[in-house]
């Protein structure tokens, strides 16, 4: 303790030195004059979240019509009511996604704020060096905090805005302050910013720290899925989002050359994280010395929603937890398989003892000897080493309790199938409706295919088990039918790239702005609804072979791991991993999110030469006007995902999401009757003009797969589109239109300013459609449409939302 | 014989509770009755139809009888697929949804707000939450459900049928049958 408080002191002491040489130096290396809006408070960015607001109408659907926070509830807000206080339904609901905005916003910064004192004692301060094709280093931070971060310790002014500004945020939603819901949205939306900080600050803090793959986009091949787990070692299981622990057990392994012993499997981001190790560019030193690719013998066991799967298919020997995404009954479920639980974060503590300050050989023989089902380590160093050695040393023991009673028999499995009474109790709770009762009575008859077939689609939620009154272990019967399947899965993933380098912004930005590349989609989140893992797959496979750029990151990432095409190769084989058309990377963890925004970033300021600095709405209104991009969480459960999404959305990007996602209560959606919401600024003279609704909608819940595709291809069209862009965006939209859902868009007509905007495969019937159904005026000499259009197609259109971006008034 | 849809009004999703207001589970003759008299009814029809393919011939059925259909989801393949797409609009369910809660929209005809939207086949939880954004923010138009689920935050559902397919098929050929009647 004495040595971190000391620690602090001086960190102090050198924040306010490194302040003040870094403002003479920043004049010397970064000439871009301080913005507008520096470290933004809440009600900063206001106007520029009540236009967004303006065109995508804050959409709720309740979850719960009551409120029970204060001792005057439960008050029934249906309808038209309002609570004692005075809060109406609509306002209700925007207090309950700022808090769940919040919560996410808070879990990264929280992440960050942790690395950055982890880094920092184990480390020292280290030079954010992102190597000579990243001068653009950190577009968020400088966006938001209107600074350019030399060293990791610039970092913590950052996290303390962070801190004040959530502190902020959660006091506004008290009984008796906020009450319009507007204003708790545009407060969301400042949290959902605040958390794309976070996640770039937690990020670049980790890259820089263990040396990661900065925009690499040849990032090494490593293994995915339970199969790659070698049985013949002890299993480690790392699980959850930080990856101090969990790289002091891997460095343990290294340095005691233990590798023949044990194998390191991450769950969740932390995985992603482990295989990142030692990749980069060869600094700091203490890692490119001694774990230089370190991250490649660490596998990724798989993602969120194989958890608890993974514990009753008997993968693991030992759990380390760390933080987030945890699932809390982590103890409980590993205690009936006898796997020893370490948890290593102040954040999971699970009511195990703190036993940070005892010997490790003591605490391993406890573990071992199975006298605690778990114990708490909160030095990831000592936590890591306890891991791997009580992995070791349980595995006999566990093999042992196995030998002598199976956790689920062939007898056990059969009786327990047996005793299904079809009361469909276990159909009413699943999430993914998978018709369960089925599913056990065929088991008891010996077919095994239902359980197969559904393993995938399977969320591992534990909800039959509890309803089922014959206390049928249904996912213990899962594991049991898909022992050779689980050996089975087996995967090459693509490491985390990191971030996306300045050149290839160079190489693709005007493509992106002018349209000839369709678009950037960003398939983020967790993978598991509402139909499986592969839906994931299906999803990057159809807009990668269609050219568009593909990034993915988080659990989304290892999910489409799982499937293969013809020749037996994952995606991550069968594409390279540049930010480029006909392209898919891995960004990384679910903090690695924080790139794909901070792409937008880059180009408006690398390819047009825009200053970012301190200058939040023009990179938004630039993003939202002329980058086609769109974000999809297929399969998020977190509220994490809330707040990345809607972060996104304040940046200007759009998020399709899964119909689970109604959670999340809140959207943002275009009205395309009201000609008016579409208003849009013509920065050469100020003029206003009505445009096309490009992109249609903010934050947009798809009912199938099918859906999803077709509106993330719809939501890439852009205003600044020129004709060759729209015509290859109406095309990709057109076609994914007629491959799922049989016929064109009913609302194609509304994108097109010219016929060379029609796309070559339905010129003349698009043409004649225009004139017979729509009414326009066609020049069918010329093929040309004379009138009709929204507006008319303008080369040089300048499209802004934001009155200071006009150059000369009209 | 009628089916007795009024059985098993519990949320198809235990934990599915809003709150004080909860739907009524009423009986098929019931249901058509309110379906027939609707001046503005909108029938919206989503992907679970795939699931039970016959439904299509249902839902095509009910339309014959002047009710407009909203496919939602990809579910407009199923109608062209059997070659009915009549008064059939392909539309996404949440911004359908956003349409009805505004008082001012049009309808997909351009001839005004609906009074009576029907749902069938569609995802449970997001129809249920589509229900709940009408329940609380346009009260001026009636929710019902012909799904096999008991609908919460309908105002008239069906109880729970989901495990009985064959009284699921009936319960809708009789309400069916009321509007032709
Ligand atoms: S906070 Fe307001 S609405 Fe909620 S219980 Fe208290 S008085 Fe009722
Ligand atoms: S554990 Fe699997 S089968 Fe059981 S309710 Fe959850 S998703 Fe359905
Ligand atoms: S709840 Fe249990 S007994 Fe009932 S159908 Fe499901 S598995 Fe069978």
């Amino acid at each position: 303790m004495d040595k971190m408080e000391g620690s602090f002191a001086v960190e102090d002491m050198q924040n306010v030195q490194i302040n003040i040489g870094a403002i003479v130096k920043e004049v010397e290396e970064w000439d871009q004059p301080m913005g507008p809006f520096p470290y933004p408070t809440i009600a900063t960015l206001r106007d520029w979240d009540f236009k967004i607001m303006n065109r995508y109408k804050v959409f709720y659907s309740p979850i719960c019509d009551r409120c029970t926070l204060c001792t005057y509830g439960p008050c029934d807000l249906t309808g038209d009511k309002r609570g004692a206080c005075g809060i109406d339904q609509a306002a209700q609901q925007g207090r309950i996604v700022l808090i769940a905005c919040l919560m996410g916003a808070t879990a990264h910064c929280a992440h960050g704020r942790h690395l950055y004192h982890w880094c920092l004692d184990k480390f020292g301060d280290l030079p954010v060096n992102m190597g000579d094709e990243i001068l653009v280093d950190a577009p968020i931070t400088r966006t938001i905090a209107g600074i350019k971060p030399k060293t990791l310790k610039d970092f913590g002014p950052v996290l303390s805005y962070f801190e004040e500004q959530v502190s902020q945020l959660l006091a506004s939603t008290h009984t008796g302050q906020e009450g319009s819901y507007l204003d708790f949205e545009s407060k969301a939306l400042h949290a959902g910013m605040l958390d794309h900080l976070g996640m770039e600050v937690s990020d670049i803090i980790q890259t820089v720290a263990y040396d990661m793959p900065r925009g690499d986009e040849d990032a090494p091949i490593v293994e995915c899925g339970m199969g790659t787990l070698d049985k013949s070692k002890a299993i480690l299981i790392t699980y959850g989002h930080n990856l101090a622990a969990s790289s002091e057990a891997m460095f343990y392994t290294e340095d005691n050359n233990l590798w023949d012993k044990v194998d390191i499997g991450g769950v969740c981001c932390t995985a992603h994280d482990n295989v990142r190790i030692g990749e980069g560019l060869g600094y700091p030193k203490e890692i490119s010395e001694k774990y230089k690719m370190v991250g490649t013998k660490a596998k990724i066991a798989g993602a969120i929603g194989w958890w608890r799967k993974m514990v009753r298919g008997d993968v693991m020997d030992c759990v380390m937890v760390d933080e987030q995404c945890v699932w809390t009954d982590v103890l409980n479920e590993c205690s009936k398989l006898k796997i020893p639980v370490i948890a290593s974060s102040e954040k999971i503590m699970l009511g195990l003892p703190d036993r940070t300050n005892d010997p490790v050989d003591g605490i391993v023989d406890d573990l071992v000897n199975f006298r605690m089902p778990g114990v708490a380590v909160l030095d990831p160093t000592k936590a890591g080493e306890i891991g791997v050695r009580t992995a070791i040393a349980v595995k006999p023991k566990r093999a042992e309790i196995r030998e002598a009673d199976p956790f689920l028999s062939e007898e056990d499995f059969k009786k327990y199938a047996e005793s299904c009474t079809y009361c469909h109790s276990c159909q009413f709770v699943c999430p993914p409706h998978i018709k369960i009762g089925d599913v056990v009575q065929a088991a008891a008859k010996g077919n095994f295919e239902p359980l197969s077939s559904t393993y995938e689609i399977c969320v591992g939620c534990r909800r039959c088990e509890q309803v089922c009154p014959q206390d049928i272990p249904i996912l213990s019967l899962y594991a049991y039918a898909n022992k050779e399947y689980i050996r089975n899965q087996k995967f090459k993933m693509r490491a985390g790239r990191g971030t996306v380098k300045d050149t290839e912004i160079r190489r693709v930005g005007a493509p992106i702005v002018l349209g000839t590349i369709p678009g950037v989609i960003a398939i983020v989140g967790c993978g598991n609804y509402p139909n499986g893992t592969k839906e994931c797959y299906d999803i990057a496979k159809e807009f990668v072979d269609r050219g568009f750029i593909v990034a993915a990151s988080g659990c989304m990432a290892m999910d489409m791991s799982l499937y293969t095409d013809d020749d037996g190769k994952t995606i991550w084989e069968q594409y390279g991993g540049a930010v480029d058309g006909r392209n898919i990377c891995n960004v990384g963890s679910c903090v690695a999110n924080a790139h794909i925004t901070g792409a937008t970033i880059k180009i408006a300021t690398i390819f047009a030469g825009r200053n970012e600095r301190a200058n939040f709405d023009d990179m938004a209104d630039y993003t939202l006007s002329k980058i086609g991009a769109c974000g999809v969480a297929w399969g998020a459960y977190s509220q994490k995902a809330a707040s990345i999404a809607t972060g996104c959305n304040r940046m200007g990007v759009p998020v399709v999401v899964q119909p689970h996602s109604v959670m999340y209560r809140r959207a943002f959606l275009g009205r395309t009757d009201k000609k008016e919401d579409w208003e849009i600024i013509d920065a050469r003279d100020g003029s206003r003009v009505y445009c096309e609704p490009a992109p249609e909608h903010m934050l947009y819940v798809a009912e199938s797969v099918e859906e999803a595709m077709l509106m993330m291809a719809k939501l890439c069209i852009r205003p600044s589109d020129n004709s060759q862009g729209r015509m290859i965006k109406l095309t990709h939209y057109c076609d994914i239109s007629m491959k799922y859902f049989g016929c064109m868009p009913p609302d194609w007509a509304i994108y097109v300013r010219h016929a060379s905007d029609l796309p070559l495969k339905w010129k003349d019937d698009m043409l004649k459609e225009l004139e017979s159904k729509h009414g326009w005026e066609i020049d069918w000499k010329r093929k040309a449409i004379v009138s009709g259009p929204i507006r008319k197609m303008d080369v040089s259109f300048d499209p802004t939302n934001i009155e200071r971006k006009i150059r000369t008034k009209k | 014989m009628t089916v007795d849809t009024t059985k098993n009004a519990v949320p198809f999703e235990m934990a599915q509770i809003p709150g004080p207001e909860m739907a009524k589970a009423y009986n098929t003759a019931v249901i058509g009755a309110i379906m027939k008299k609707a001046k503005r009814p909108l029938l919206v029809v989503g992907a679970e139809l795939f699931e039970d393919p016959v439904m299509f011939d249902k839902v095509i059925a009910i339309g014959k009888t002047g009710v407009p259909i909203a496919a939602t989801a990809h579910s407009i393949k199923g109608f062209i697929e059997r070659g009915y797409t009549d008064n059939v609009t392909m539309i996404g369910l949440h911004p359908l949804t956003n349409y009805l809660r505004f008082k001012d929209w049009q309808g997909l005809d351009g001839q005004g707000q609906y009074d009576v939207v029907i749902f069938m086949g569609i995802f449970y939880k997001f129809a249920s939450a589509m229900f709940s954004a009408l329940k609380n923010f346009n009260r001026d138009i009636k929710r019902v459900s012909i799904d096999r689920y008991y609908h919460v935050n309908a105002d008239m559902t069906f109880g729970n049928l989901a495990f009985d397919q064959d009284k699921y098929h009936e319960a809708v050929d009789e309400v069916t049958a009321k509007l032709t009647a």
